[in-house]
């Protein structure tokens, strides 16, 4: 029973598996988790300077989610619903540590350690590293509008912060990492 | 800069740095699994509370009853006897309205008694609620 459980869980779409965890199927939501935890993971990483306290954060999304997951509406949903969550999770950590108005000024060039020819011709820039000399308010715009693809009015509408201070973000938060990513001469 | 926007927005598509699955998941079940297992048990608090408090009332209700019910009775029949009666066979207004609060005055006591059963009662389910 328990094996035939574990197949048809590994087989099952990701809407059955939120539909399932929804009537409190312990077993659906952990199958969620595996499949969404790397992206979860991910954003979070871009959006906090270290990859513990991402973790953290993302397993406590995790947790909130399960708590919630009966408010959400469609499973189709189910990205942009969890999405929201993980901001939240992190405006809220950040507010706690009354971290998310903390400037950084640095925007000097970073060195690039390893530098190869497609490095050069800017084909990929080292992200996570510049994104970490960000302000927490400029990289989660930052992440959110070119990570996420989210126009400025859906991170207003995620974040709460009003729209001007979400433009400004995603402006200076760009500017900074153009002149940190710009090859050095 | 609309050519680093495109640049910027690129990198971030092609930064595939999804970590693996180290152990998150089972974390995650862990908590997901104790958290239910407390909300069990206090689930289970709150309805033996509620029992404990509904008992308590019940059992306040039948001890009273038990205790004054009768007399109880037997006083508000009484004292509605009086107050009809008052009411009725009084030649003025002001005689009437004098008998009335007597009778009411008479059945006071048990009035406050219940009232004040009623009132545990709600606190103690209020307390037990919260």
């Amino acid at each position: 029973m328990a094996s035939r459980g574990l197949i048809n869980l590994a087989q099952a779409t990701e809407a059955a598996l939120i539909v399932a965890a929804q009537a409190r199927d312990q077993a659906a939501f952990s199958e969620l988790v595996k499949r969404r935890q790397g992206w979860a993971r991910a954003l979070l990483r871009k959006m906090c300077r270290s990859h513990a306290e991402a973790d953290d954060l993302a397993q406590e999304a995790f947790i909130k989610a399960w708590d919630r997951l009966r408010d959400l509406e469609t499973p189709a949903a189910f990205p942009g619903w969890f999405r929201r969550i993980a901001v939240t999770t992190f405006l809220m950590a950040k507010r706690k540590q009354k971290a998310i108005f903390e400037e950084i000024d640095d925007a000097s060039p970073i060195a690039s350690e390893d530098s190869t020819p497609e490095a050069a011709a800017g084909a990929k820039i080292d992200l996570e590293k510049a994104l970490a000399r960000l302000s927490d308010a400029e990289r989660l715009c930052v992440t959110l509008n070119h990570g996420e693809g989210l126009s400025h009015s859906e991170i207003v509408d995620i974040t709460g912060l009003p729209l001007g201070t979400v433009k400004s973000h995603v402006l200076r938060g760009t500017e900074k990492l153009r002149r940190m990513l710009e090859p050095a001469t | 800069m609309n050519d680093f926007n495109a640049l910027l927005t690129r990198s971030f598509a092609e930064a595939h740095d999804e970590p693996a699955d180290d152990g998150f998941t089972v974390k995650v079940g862990h908590t997901v699994a104790r958290q239910e297992f407390a909300n069990k048990i206090r689930n289970t608090a709150y309805a033996t509370g509620m029992a404990a408090a509904g008992a308590c009332i019940l059992y306040g209700a039948y001890t009273f009853a038990g205790a004054f019910g009768q007399d109880f009775l037997a006083t508000a029949g009484l004292e509605v006897a009086r107050a009809h009666g008052a009411m009725s066979s009084a030649p003025t207004v002001s005689i009437a309205a004098q008998g009335l609060l007597q009778s009411l005055g008479a059945g006071m006591t048990q009035i406050l008694l219940i009232t004040g059963v009623l009132a545990g009662g709600a606190v103690a389910y209020r307390s037990v609620q919260e």
